[in-house]
Formats: C-alpha cells, structure tokens, sequence
C-alpha cells in the first residue's frame, strides 16, 4: 500500500505512534532549541539519549541509520578538515603519516556532530512514525492552506508515479541507439532525450489534471472539511505544554547562567 | 506575465499543479544526472522550469516544497536548504519576468546569477551547521587549502560553495531554457495568472 | 405526461482559445431536456471537447481565450458561476483516467472523498455518499486499493464515482473510453447506462459510434465549430451526407442501407441490431398481407 508513495514511515503498534504529529513537531523545536541554548556536550548527549530512547519506544530504531548516512560524508569531512586546519587549533593530539590532527578541531567537530545527529534524530522520530498523508492533514486543520496540503501530498505520490516512466524513458532511448556511456560529452548530450519526454509528457499531465481539480471544487470558497477523523491522543496538550516549559527552563537556566 | 501579475498571490489552479510536477522533474533530474554518472547535480530543473513558466512566486513556492519532501523522505537536513531554493526560484523569476530568458547567452548569465545567490544564501547556512563545509569532495579540498593558508572562513566557504555550484547552476539553468523553448505556447499560457476573457 | 425541463441551454455560443486563430465553436445553439442522452459525434477540431468544457466552465474561466453567447446549467450562467458551484449541477469526465486521479490521497474510498471535503460537506454525509457512489459503479470493493494500483477500467470507474458522489444532475463524459481496453471500456459503457436510466442528464462525446446508436435519445453532429444536426440516431445516421462530416455511420446503418431495409413511412434507415431486426419484421409483416 505505501509502495506507491515515497515516505520513510514505518508502519508498527506502539505507544510513539499514536502520538498525534503535531506533538512530534513541539519535539523537534524541544530538541533542536535547547542545545542551541544551552550548548554544552552533557545537555547535547542527553538529548541525543531521550531521543534515542523514543525511537526504541517506537521501534524504528534501526531505521534511523540511513537518515544519518545522509549526513555522514560531510560529517567526516568536517572531523579531518576542522582536526587538521581549524584556525583556532594549538594542542596536537596525534598524527597519522604526515597529518597531525589538533585537540581543538576534533573536539568541534565532536560537538558539531553530536548537534546534527540530534536533529536527525528528532527529525527521525516524525518522519518514521507518521503517516504523511496524517502529517499534512493535521497541519491543514491547524491552518496550512488546503491547496498547499494538496500540493504536498500530491507530490509524494506523483514522484513515484514519474519515476516509474524512468526506466520504460531510458530503455526507449537506448534501443534507438542512443548512448549513454563514455565521454562527458555523449553523456551529457544523452541527458536532453531523457528529460525532455518526461518534462513535456508530465506539463500536458499537469493541464488534464488542472482541470479535473477545478471541477471537483478545488477552489471552493466555502471551508473545506475531512472526512477523517481528527488525529486526537489523549495527551497531546501536556505533551506539548511539557516540552515549551522545558524550553522556557532552558532559557531560565541560561540566563541564570549570565547573572552568576 | 505583466508587472502586477509577476507578484500576484492569487495562484491559479494550472500553477499549483504545476509544483508537484516540478519537484518531480527536479528529482528525475537528478537521478538521470546519476546514472548518466555526469559531474553535476542537475537537481533544481523543474524548480527553475517552473520560475520560467509561472514566476517568482510558484518558483519560490517549488523551492520551498522540494526541501520540504526532500526533508520529510530522506535528508532532514534539506529543511534548512529550503531557503537557498526559495532563493533560486525567486531569482530566476524576476530575471525571466524582465526579459533575461530569451536567448542561451542570456541564459548563462542567468546561470551565473543563480550561482551567486545560491552561494550567498548558502554560506551563512553552510557556516552554521558544518562550520562553512558542504560534503563535496572538490569544494572542501579548496576550503582546507583556504583555511590552512588562514582565510577566513567566510570567504574559505563561499568559494567551497561557489565552485560546486557555478558549473551546475549553468547548466541548470540553460538545460530549462532550452526546454521552456521547445514548449508549445498553448501550454505555457496557462500558467500566466493574469489572463483575461475577451468577450466576442 | 411530465413537463420536460430544460437542463441545458447553449445560445449562439462562440469560443476561441487564447494564442489561435481561428473559432473552436462558431455560434452553437442547442437544448437538452433533463434525463436526456445525447451523443456527440464530429471529426477532430468538430469543438466536440470544447463544448463539453463549456458546459461545465472550464471553457472560458479555465483557458480564458474569447468568449461569446450564454450556457445556462440548470438556470446557472457556466461562463461566470463559480466552478466549484457549479460542480453540483454538472459534472465532467475526461479521457484520461490517470490524470483525473488527484494523487493526493493514498485510497479509492479518500479520492472519492476529496471534492466532498472542498463542498464542506459533513462527515456522515460524505460517507453516505462515498459508499453509494461506490457501490453504484461497482468499485467497493477496491475502496482501500491506492488509486494508482487500479486498472484502467477500474480507475475510470472511480472518476466517475468522483464525480457522482458530488450529485450532479448533468453528467458530460468525453470520450470516456478511448484509453481503455475493450473490458474497461465495457465497464465504463455499463455505468454511462445505469447512470442513465437512474434519470441523469447525460452527454457523451464518443469515437465507437455504435455505443451512440445504442444508448443516445439524441445525436449531436459537429463540425469545425457549427451544429449541422441535432436529432434522433435514425435521422442524423440515415443522412446521406453523412461521410462528408467525417463521421461513419453505424454498422447497421450500412447493412441496411446496402440491404435497403428502411422505415416506408419515414425512409430512415435502423442504427442497431434490434431496430433492424424489429425493421425487418415489420416489412416482413406488411409482405406478408
């Protein structure tokens, strides 16, 4: 059933997903902001562990390491280049044949990996355990325009739709002898045959289906309602009151902090 | 597309549907460009289609949405890269409106603008989160040539950005331009949002 | 006998597309009474779709283009109500079931739902609808397939689901069936009837000229834009001038026409196997006097 639709959620019994989405939106602003403001590596690892903590709860764990890989080559790249020429480096910690990797560039780049792993993983915990389609209604009751919803949800179902067309492109093209190996050259010019079907063919598509929108009362005036029932978890509210005091008590903290 | 139409937020039906297809083309974009194995990304096609087609607005709107989905399906980190999309679509817009896609030369140009901005929005963003890298191999070999010969790294990361990004957003660019040309104009005359009925 | 009421009035109606020349519909002229079937034959650029969309709006408020002369729908004016609005009293069926699908929602039962949401309908209201809409085209089944996993026959059906769920009392279909395989064409054909005979309006702009025989009260021959005959089946099909229209008339109209077996009294020639066979019985009787 999701096959026909790009979406990384993972479909399971748990407590995390019937936690309504706007609640896993409250999270991210919890987990990016309050590193952000308190930025040490104690808070940045704490919140990297409850994170960690809700996706075993939801038992997506596993399911995070692909997301991560996204981020893993600059990641490295960030850990050499900053431990070996960060401006601000002074104490050498080792040295590999003739690099010599520096105390202060490491340790950003520790901090600076730690910050980004724990936005994926706030990031993980909505993507993994909420429906899109749900995702996008809610944000539609909570305000987003309907047509911008549309827009949304359509995209996640027309990409693998085009996508699909792909490959029947690339196989058409060949047989008419077109070559798709070799010098930049004859790769490059091999690049305008294949788009230009899929373009053309999905702008005339794009026409047809203006016009199917229009007569099934896409710009109605009148105010749009579901026939979903809305995405309610007995929760919510304290879920979400919980996590903005946790944000105001990280600013408290701060401030705290400076006065001392 | 008139002067009072370039802005209008009134967006027609054509030009929404228009974003989703957009976005496709973008993805198929950069996926063509990955098994053609070409040294480029060529993933913002549709969103600089669509600017061409249908203004800055709808272009910005593509942007946006394309970092959106990207974010929500694969990568979070594109969230914050949505910015430098809006950026790209709304430029390409303004230029299209003011006569700039008419000719290949001027499309380079184009092209070179697009680099720019998309270099500039990039930087701060770059600079925040990896401390001015961007994860590409020839871009961060300049950076750490730069930073070890003590520029700084604003500028260190503006060159690491400007360098992947000036051969790909030409090309981008000018790949659009010769596709908007070859469409049929009773296509592209719906997405203009300032039509009016003649009456006979 | 019931009034007639008139759903459909298209008065001196003349219609050019944005960037073209030429006039797509030159001055049409036409009504059509509630409950009727009316075919629609012509060549290509006869303005067959271009009045379909001007029925339901789309031509002007969609394409924009210069527009002349009124349609009225149900006592609404389609060139200035809003769509949406008029969307209740007709509705449209395109070519093309993959582009009618809106590809943003995940199952049959939520694509059928989704011009219900844009009307504000409520909920219990919406599945009223959905289910009957559902049940009628015979596609329940399929209610929590994705629309994309349909076939095409199947696909089509939940277009015009789509569509009847919102109530029109006028249904246009163009060319409903001209992507479609022979068994979903049938599909299609079998719910265009039913939806018939359950007393909807409808027009059907259709290539396979022998469904038209079979099914419309009335037939519309167009041509570069004009009306040149609005009539029963047996009158527009017994023309003789029909080939210069581009338009072949059914097989049976052919075979009786070589056969010579015609209505004495009004020298029309059948459209169907039942009007030939009932024809032939009929002339067979009077020999037999």
């Amino acid at each position: 059933m999701y096959l026909n639709s790009m979406s990384l959620y993972q479909p399971r019994q748990s407590l995390i997903h019937r936690i309504d989405p706007i609640s896993k939106i409250f999270y991210i602003l919890a987990a990016v902001a309050v590193p952000f403001i308190l930025p040490t590596v104690t808070v940045a690892v704490i919140c990297l562990l409850v994170s960690a903590v809700i996706l075993l709860l939801a038992k997506v764990f596993r399911k995070v390491i692909p997301l991560v890989g996204f981020s893993m080559v600059i990641l490295l790249s960030v850990v050499v280049i900053q431990g070996l020429f960060m401006a601000e480096n002074k104490i050498p910690l080792f040295r590999l044949g003739p690099l010599i990797f520096y105390q202060e560039g490491l340790s950003f780049a520790l901090g600076l990996s730690l910050r980004v792993l724990n936005i994926i993983s706030a990031f993980a915990i909505l993507v993994l355990t909420t429906k899109p389609s749900d995702l996008i209604e809610s944000l539609v009751r909570k305000g987003l325009s309907p047509k911008i919803g549309y827009v949304l949800s359509s995209v996640l179902q027309i990409i693998p739709q085009m996508t699909a067309t792909m490959g029947t492109i690339m196989d058409a093209q060949r047989s008419r002898g077109m070559e798709t190996e070799g010098k930049l050259a004859v790769r490059l010019k091999a690049f305008f045959p294949l788009i230009g079907p899929v373009v053309m063919n999905s702008l005339i598509n794009t026409r047809e289906r203006a016009m199917a929108l229009e007569v099934r009362g896409f710009n109605s005036p009148v105010p749009k309602t579901f026939l979903n029932q809305e995405f309610k978890s007995a929760y919510s509210k304290i879920i979400q009151w919980t996590l903005i005091l946790i944000i105001i008590m990280a600013l408290v903290w701060r401030i705290l902090g400076w006065l001392k | 597309m008139s002067k009072k139409g370039m802005w209008s937020l009134k967006l027609t039906t054509a030009s929404l549907v228009l974003i989703p297809a957009a976005v496709a083309i973008n993805f198929i974009g950069k996926s063509f460009a990955g098994v053609l194995k070409l040294p480029l990304w060529l993933d913002a096609i549709g969103t600089v289609l669509a600017s061409m087609l249908a203004g800055p607005i709808i272009g910005a709107l593509c942007g946006a949405i394309n970092n959106i989905i990207y974010g929500l399906t694969m990568d979070p980190i594109s969230f914050v890269y949505a910015i430098t999309s809006v950026a790209i679509g709304l430029a390409v817009g303004i230029m299209a409106y003011n006569g700039w896609v008419s000719s290949l030369w001027k499309a380079f140009f184009v092209g070179i603008v697009v680099a720019l901005v998309s270099a500039v929005v990039s930087t701060p963003i770059n600079i925040g989160f990896w401390k001015g890298q961007t994860g590409n191999i020839w871009g961060d070999a300049l950076y750490a040539i730069l930073i070890a010969h003590k520029n700084p790294v604003w500028l260190s990361s503006f060159l690491d950005e400007f360098v992947v990004d000036l051969p790909d957003k030409i090309a981008t660019v000018m790949i659009s331009y010769g596709i908007f040309k070859g469409l049929p104009k009773k296509l592209t005359v719906l997405y203009s949002n300032d039509n009016k009925t003649e009456t006979l | 006998m019931a009034e007639i009421k008139i759903m459909v009035t298209v008065d001196n109606l003349k219609y050019r597309y944005p960037l073209t020349e030429e006039l797509a519909l030159k001055g049409v002229s036409l009504e059509i009474a509630s409950g009727e079937f009316i075919g629609v034959i012509g060549p290509n650029m006869a303005g067959k779709s271009t009045l379909c969309q001007a029925l339901v709006g789309l031509v002007p408020q969609f394409y924009h283009g210069a527009y002349g002369g009124r349609v009225i729908i149900d006592g609404l004016d389609a060139a200035h109500i809003e769509l949406s609005k008029l969307a209740s009293k007709v509705g449209i069926v395109f070519q093309n079931p993959f582009t009618q699908v809106t590809g943003a929602k995940m199952t049959v039962y939520d694509e059928v739902a989704f011009g219900l949401e844009n009307m504000g309908l409520a909920r219990t209201e919406m599945i009223r609808r959905i289910d009957e809409a559902l049940t009628m085209l015979d596609i329940y089944e399929f209610r929590s397939h994705n629309p994309f996993d349909l076939s095409g026959g199947q696909m089509q059906r939940m277009a015009i689901a789509s569509i009847i769920a919102m109530r029109p009392q006028v249904i246009i279909f163009d060319e409903p069936t001209s992507q479609l395989d022979p068994q979903g064409s049938e599909e299609v054909f079998k719910a265009v009837r039913s939806l018939s005979r359950q007393g909807m309006t409808i027009i059907m702009v259709e290539h396979k000229i022998e469904k038209i025989a079979k099914y419309a009260d009335r037939v519309l021959l167009l041509h570069q834009g004009r009306v040149v005959d609005f009539d029963r089946p047996q009158k527009v099909f017994s023309r003789p001038d029909l080939e210069n229209y581009g338009v072949t008339a059914p097989v049976f109209t052919n075979i009786c026409k070589g056969l010579n077996i015609t209505d004495k009294t009004s020298g029309l020639y059948p459209v169907t196997l039942d009007d030939t066979y009932r024809q032939l019985r009929a002339n067979n009787s009077e020999f037999g006097k």
